[in-house]
């Protein structure tokens, strides 16, 4: 009973904010500078023309209006139909205004699901790299503090934060793949192609894995229970494995639902660089052309994803942690 | 202390590691045989595959692979008029207005039809209809009459729309031959949804960014060596020269100077550097104040000092004089093209009642970033020179698609007062150019009515021999465009791609296309 109520508590908060993040991100595009109209038909069509197409699109009613009709596609699982790529799914340059393949263009819902996968793989792989690197550091930091393996989780941590990822990237890819050619950088081929961006990426999280792993094995060493767990005679792995690291893990884990989330709607810069056909990428070409329905519907998938994302998290943590209320 | 059940799980574990491949994880970028050729392009593609559609760049330069020419122009400096029959075996001018056409027999479509001149003739009425957006015909459909007396010739006869015949003679360089099956589909048939051609390279699909090409094997000129051509568009520069570094890319383009300093001194590179079809110009918006002003134009123009862009281009940009690149037909290096003269400057704008450019209003340059070579920065060199002499100007630098989303002309004028762009036309035809930019029924980018200078671009396109058009283009209406300056010419580009040094037997034309059919890895 406690789940459903939690559930449809935290669904129906999860629907605002969708409902809000949609709405401001179709608010902004439609006031930032860039008609999608004159990009659509074309630099040499009469300005009647594109005042024309913009009517019959809708796109000159007022905000709110265009809001409504977009939101009642959107309930029923319709994300509306890309301005620009056709659907073969390239990305496109300006075409001309009486461009016949017009009603083919892709729908928002194909391009997002065909790319969707590329950043999941991605953002899984650099969550395990991060964590196979930072477990370890971060636990072995926390049960020492004060003393050399928590000063190397700091000085690990402050590196990494301060390694841009577009230099990062543009590094890694001349080490690692155009000098020693031990793998490849540049687009999509195969899983070998989600290597490299998912180090970068990876380097990115690990600071903040670090510092929440050794701040709070080292808070929760020295709970009263900890003391009482040697004093009952338990062995150091045992108190570690079984007491320590369990209760540390509830910030980690919600840590890794944000940066997951965040991971999911920001791997712009990576995937631009290696030219990753992912979410990113898609978005990025989006922005440039200004296809308006396919930066809304990415908006919305990934505002709902962060929103699910985090109340998987919320109930693993309070079954983790009955005490947990949310 | 070592258990059984320890030791099973160990051993068990080691058993699995010696089956795992590790190619799953790790594979070479390296790693292959009888690859295609990976082509990184700059620019992406309209999604609409009729070639008539549009005029964007890398398209023309995929149509290049799959696609098939009456002839091929080389256009190299000291031969610009050169032209290489290839689905024609002759192409000869019967009087001033009537053109022969002989074709070669046996060729076919990549879908099996036979080429033959019903798709010439399909091609050229098709092409020349009003409604294409790509107007590279010098009339409408209704201007000239296609005969075909037998299904290997064709005659073109230009007496109805009153010009030469010669002008079908250098677009046949450029015009892609269309089925003539595909044709009578119309626009929403099956041009718009593939290629269909009968060049080297067959097209398969549209996957994602990359176009995949196969080797076609009944290639009339024999079958490619090479298994395909994958075109990928591939927005970020630094991104493409990663992959040319890598191996993963067989040819990039659009080099900047210091990226080729970059890729030079490496063994497994080859750089390719053309003087290109492509002028880059500053059009001045005709139709509006202050630039419906010749004199402020040419005031304007006398401002700059292309010296400095030179240096400032390096490799990627070749001096030229004219509104034409060097391998048109008919470049000539005008006498009177403006040169920097701040003195001149200063007279022109006192005359035209701006002393010291005082009363003028505030005037907008746009430029791109993202695609041209340096177009920041020497913008910021021609603002600077300008604003030196007087003009108020301010440069407005943006990403590709706002910037074109600015670049033609409308009705009262384009937007901002002058605007960076290159114009690239796989031909030697120079109508491609200045009849497109500067005749009162294109004017593109400029928006330029001028009677006079229409009626210098009607005299040239009538001229009854390519001789006669020549001497027209040099003496008579270039000399013109000088002194009106709609536009100001800044320098020819240099196409400069890097090639894996492997990759041998390509020619590269100077607009960019390819052809691969004899190239190969070896």
């Amino acid at each position: 009973m406690f789940i459903l109520g939690f559930l449809a508590r935290r669904l129906a908060q999860g629907a605002l904010i969708v409902f809000l993040v949609s709405f401001l991100i179709f608010t902004l595009l439609r006031v930032i500078p860039g008609d999608p109209v004159r990009l659509m038909v074309g630099g040499m069509a009469p300005d009647e023309l594109v005042e024309q197409i913009a009517a019959e699109m809708g796109l000159r009613d007022p905000i709110p209006v265009q809001f409504m009709r977009y939101m009642g596609g959107v309930v029923q699982g319709d994300l509306g139909q890309s301005f620009i790529r056709p659907a073969s799914g390239a990305a496109v340059g300006g075409a001309q205004f009486d461009d016949a393949t017009r009603s083919e263009r892709a729908r928002v819902l194909t391009l997002i699901a065909d790319t969707a996968p590329f950043t999941i793989q991605l953002a899984l792989l650099s969550m395990f790299f991060a964590l196979l690197v930072a477990t370890p550091i971060g636990v072995y930091g926390g049960l020492n503090q004060g003393r050399w393996p928590d000063r190397l989780a700091l000085y690990i941590g402050s590196l990494f934060v301060s390694l841009p990822n577009f230099w990062l990237g543009i590094v890694l890819a001349l080490l690692l793949s155009v000098h020693l050619g031990w793998l490849p950088a540049i687009g999509y081929q195969g899983f070998a192609y989600t290597i490299l961006p998912a180090i970068v990426l990876a380097v990115e999280i690990i600071p903040f894995i670090l510092r929440t792993l050794t701040v709070s094995v080292a808070q929760i060493m020295r709970e009263s229970y900890i003391s009482a767990a040697y004093i009952r005679g338990l062995s150091r792995t045992r108190i570690i494995f079984a007491h320590a690291l369990k209760n540390a893990s509830v910030p980690l884990l919600n840590l890794l639902g944000v940066q997951f989330s965040m991971l999911l709607g920001g791997v712009l810069v990576v995937e631009f660089i290696f030219d990753y056909p992912g979410l990113g990428l898609l978005t990025i070409n989006a922005v440039l052309q200004r296809d308006f329905p396919l930066i809304q519907g990415i908006a919305i998938v990934t505002s709902a994803a962060f929103v699910l994302i985090n109340i998987i998290v919320d109930l693993v943590s309070t079954s983790i942690d009955p005490r947990l209320d949310y | 202390m070592i258990s059984r059940r320890s030791f099973l799980a160990t051993s068990g574990a080691a058993a699995a590691l010696t089956h795992i491949n590790p190619d799953f994880f790790i594979n070479s970028a390296y790693a292959q045989t009888r690859k295609p050729i990976v082509f990184l392009s700059a620019e992406n593609i309209t999604g609409n595959w009729d070639p008539t559609a549009h005029t964007t760049l890398s398209q023309k330069n995929i149509e290049g692979y799959v696609m098939g020419f009456l002839a091929r122009a080389p256009m190299r400096p000291d031969n610009p008029d050169e032209m290489n029959y290839e689905l024609a075996e002759a192409i000869e001018l019967l009087d001033g207005s009537r053109l022969q056409i002989k074709l070669r027999s046996g060729v076919t479509f990549h879908d099996g039809e036979p080429f033959g001149a019903k798709d010439v003739k399909a091609t050229f009425e098709y092409g020349a209809q009003p409604d294409r957006p790509a107007q590279w015909y010098p009339g409408p459909t209704d201007s000239f009459e296609v005969t075909t007396p037998d299904d290997l010739t064709v005659i073109v006869d230009t007496s109805k729309g009153g010009y030469s015949a010669s002008l079908f003679i250098f677009l046949a360089a450029y015009l892609p031959m269309m089925s003539a099956k595909d044709i009578a589909g119309g626009p929403n048939g099956p041009l718009s949804q593939r290629l269909n051609g009968t060049g080297p390279f067959r097209f398969v699909e549209q996957r994602g960014n990359d176009t995949i090409l196969e080797a076609f094997d009944d290639y009339f000129k024999g079958a490619p060596k090479v298994a395909g051509v994958t075109f990928s568009f591939v927005g970020d520069a630094t991104t493409r020269i990663l992959s040319m570094m890598n191996g993963q890319a067989s040819i990039i383009e659009r080099l900047e100077p210091e990226q080729i300093d970059t890729l030079s001194g490496r063994d497994n590179i080859k750089i390719s550097k053309l003087v290109s079809v492509e002028n880059k110009y500053l059009w001045f918006r005709c139709s509006k104040p202050p630039f419906d002003n010749p004199l402020l134009r040419r005031a304007a123009c006398h401002a700059i000092d292309r010296e400095i862009l030179y240096e400032i281009l390096g490799d990627a940009g070749h001096p030229s004089s004219n509104f034409i690149s060097p391998i048109k037909f008919g470049y000539i290096d005008l006498e009177n093209y403006p040169e920097y003269d701040p003195d001149e400057c200063q007279r022109l704008l006192a005359e035209a009642g701006f002393p010291g450019g005082q009363g003028l209003p505030e005037l907008e340059y746009i430029t791109s970033v993202g695609f041209y070579p340096k177009t920041k920065e020497y913008g910021e060199i021609i603002t600077a020179m300008l604003q030196e002499q007087g003009f108020p100007v301010t440069l407005s630098v943006m990403e590709v698609a706002a910037w074109n989303e600015r670049l033609y002309d409308r009705p009262g004028g384009g937007p901002g007062h002058m605007i960076d762009c290159g114009w690239s036309t796989g031909s030697p035809e120079p109508d491609l150019v200045l009849r497109t930019h500067f005749h009162s029924s294109s004017k593109r980018i400029t928006g330029i009515v001028d009677p006079e200078i229409d009626a210098a671009l009607d005299r040239e396109r009538s001229a009854g021999s390519l001789e006669e058009r020549r001497r027209l283009i040099q003496e008579d209406l270039t000399p013109m465009l000088a002194d009106k300056a709609p536009a100001l010419s800044l320098f020819t580009s240099v196409m400069v791609h890097a090639i894996d040094s492997s990759l041998e037997g390509l020619f590269l034309f100077p607009d960019g296309s390819i052809d691969a059919s004899t190239a190969d890895f070896v």
